[in-house]
């Protein structure tokens, strides 16, 4: 059972408190190892992403010795115009966690607003819906991108990740969907209208909750394939020049491949490390957040 | 129009499948006095569900209410738009359901979904509604619910789902409270605890019982009249004591001696052969008649009428009358 460590707060005594339902998830969490160290390299990712100016040794801009090999005074060496590789690996995470987190927040409004309207009215309004996702579903997703951005002629990481995450929504609508039609057929739903709660708050406030879970987990594992999918538009020369982020690294990277290896292989490994951590936290949070697992 | 507090009239109900219309309820009449509780027998398919979820309006498509009245407190409950009978939903009339475990929502606590029902129907202010809930979760003998009361549903046992579904129902004062199979799923002392608190809310509160179950045992627990449904149609209606002393339908006799009783000493429970016919194709004439072991030529062909034998007591049978 759930210990109840929340008796003495001051909330509304009837509602469990946020920080009640952070812990239980977070106790589960703990349990699995893999699960354990995927957090610990989003959290680390996070810091490093909040705090990049404090932690590097030079500013971004900063032009010493070109082409440097890793030692202790520029750990991850220096590139062809001698900037630190260390502070520029850095600053990429501010710029491709944003990334990642932008659009998967997109990704959620869109995905979630049409797998509700999909799952809970079904009938016509389920079939234009469903057949819109399976349409950019079976779309390239890269070329449709390339394509997308080179349309728009802006290069701007926001509106790489606007565009991004208008393509990225399908999968999420069809779980939501999935989900909406699975519950809104179950005996909670029905109790509620017995109650006389209305379809709007039926859909929002009892369904909706349920597939929290789901969303979240999604989400998380989808965090790295926007990051991905921006390196690659950045690699492929349709990315923002303006901001240096991994994939702008390792477009620099490429070019120096054969002679000098550093320039690429780390703002590899952080990308490496970011979408490990980040599918290992999300199966993790698909087996904590298993409400009906919990507690046994 | 009538003193009677609910007052179904001629109701039908088809289910408009691809096989075929499924008429699950075809031609109930059913009256329900205030204070009263009313049980509704029959086996599973036979159109009890179908005709409680009908007074709320909530069969599920493809059914539909093809004809018919219900009368509530003098209203005509068919009449209503959505959004006056979701006033009616939870506050005049409750429901509860046949499965406790699934019945409460798994991500909010028991006392958050109570405080929404008490919310959506009542202008209590926010700390009075948190006193309600409590009170409301000690009446229904929830243990120490001052605590529990923050718990999520799955913490909870069968029984206090139950326990919990019911201060749900009850929550806005109801004047019927409509429970669907509410011990079906639950062991038997549980199930007997369960009625025993349904007797005494009902004694408390004073809310008209319709309670619906296949079990003839559980409903003389509770209710004062019974009603006996097979195949879509209402065959017999008496109060308690008369069914149980003097059963007219074959249907209903078979049912009594299906029961474990104790003070009877019969070697083997009866067994009904057969099963409840299909409504896509009912039988003709009586719809018991293949089952039946006084079947007479009569039955085959025409359909036995609903008559009064006794002041009370209705059954439809050409076993009896004329």
């Amino acid at each position: 059972m759930v210990e109840r460590t929340d008796s003495n707060e001051k909330t509304e005594v009837y509602k469990p408190s946020m920080a009640s339902r952070v812990r239980v998830v977070w106790r589960e969490l703990r349990k699995s190892r893999l699960a354990f160290a995927g957090f610990s390299i989003v959290v680390f990712m996070v810091i490093v992403a909040l705090f990049a100016p404090i932690i590097t040794p030079y500013e971004p801009t900063w032009q010493g010795p070109s082409r440097r090999p890793p030692s202790m005074q520029y750990p991850f060496g220096t590139d062809g115009r001698g900037r630190d590789m260390l502070t520029l690996v850095v600053h990429g995470a501010t710029i491709s966690l944003y990334v990642g987190l932008a659009s998967v927040f997109v990704e959620i409004l869109i995905g979630v607003a049409i797998g509700m309207f999909a799952g809970y009215f079904g009938g016509l309004i389920d079939d234009i819906l469903m057949r819109v996702t399976d349409i950019i579903m079976t779309l390239p997703t890269l070329v449709l991108l390339i394509v997308a951005v080179a349309m728009l002629e802006v290069r701007s990481i926001h509106v790489i990740v606007l565009v991004m995450g208008v393509f990225g929504w399908p999968f999420m609508a069809r779980v939501v969907r999935s989900e909406f039609l699975q519950l809104r057929e179950s005996t909670y739903v029905e109790a509620a209208t017995s109650m006389g709660a209305s379809s709007w708050r039926i859909t929002i406030h009892h369904i909706l909750p349920n597939t929290f879970s789901s969303i979240i987990v999604i989400a998380t594992m989808d965090i790295p394939w926007y990051i991905f999918y921006e390196a690659t538009l950045t690699f492929l020369g349709f990315g923002d020049p303006s901001s240096a982020s991994w994939g702008v690294l390792l477009e620099i990277g490429y070019y120096h491949l054969g002679t000098h290896w550093w320039i690429i292989t780390f703002p590899g490994l952080a990308l490496f490390f970011t979408s490990l951590g980040f599918n290992l936290f999300g199966d993790g949070l698909r087996d904590a957040l298993d409400v009906t697992q919990r507690g046994r | 129009m009538s003193e009677f507090l609910l007052n179904i009239d001629d109701l039908k109900v088809y289910y408009f499948t691809l096989e075929g219309i499924v008429k699950a309820v075809e031609g109930v009449h059913l009256k329900i006095g205030k204070g009263e509780a009313l049980g509704l027998v029959g086996e599973s398919g036979c159109g009890k569900s179908t005709t409680a979820h009908s007074i709320l309006r909530l069969v599920k498509k493809p059914g539909k209410i093809v004809e018919g009245k219900i009368w509530f407190e003098n209203e005509d409950l068919l009449a209503k738009s959505e959004a006056e009978m979701r006033k009616i939903r939870g506050a005049r009339i409750a429901m509860i359901f046949q499965n406790p475990m699934t019945s409460l929502n798994p991500v909010f606590t028991v006392g958050s979904q109570i405080a929404e029902s008490i919310k959506l129907h009542q202008n209590v202010e926010k700390r009075e509604i948190e006193e309600k809930v409590l009170e409301i979760l000690e009446k229904v003998g929830i243990p120490s619910a001052r605590e529990r009361m923050k718990d999520y549903p799955h913490e909870y046992s069968g029984g206090m789902c139950q326990r919990a579904m019911v201060a749900m129902a009850l929550s806005c004062n109801p004047n019927l409270l409509i429970a669907d199979e509410p011990t079906t799923n639950l062991d038997v002392t549980i199930q007997a605890q369960i009625l025993d608190l349904l007797r005494a809310l009902r004694k408390e509160f004073g809310a008209s019982i319709l309670l619906i179950g296949h079990d003839l045992g559980v409903i003389s627990e509770l209710c004062d009249k019974v009603a006996v449904m097979y195949a879509g149609k209402l065959i017999e209606h008496a109060d308690l004591a008369t069914l149980f002393k003097e059963a007219k339908h074959p249907y209903t006799q078979a049912l009594l001696e299906s029961i474990p009783r104790l003070d009877l000493e019969t070697e083997r429970l009866r067994v009904i052969p057969g099963v409840v016919p299909q409504l896509i194709n009912p039988p003709p004439g009586c719809r018991f008649h293949p089952r039946c072991e006084y079947v007479k030529e009569i039955c085959r062909k025409e359909e036995p009428p609903l008559i009064e034998i006794k002041q009370g007591h209705t059954v439809a049978c050409f076993l009896y009358g004329s």
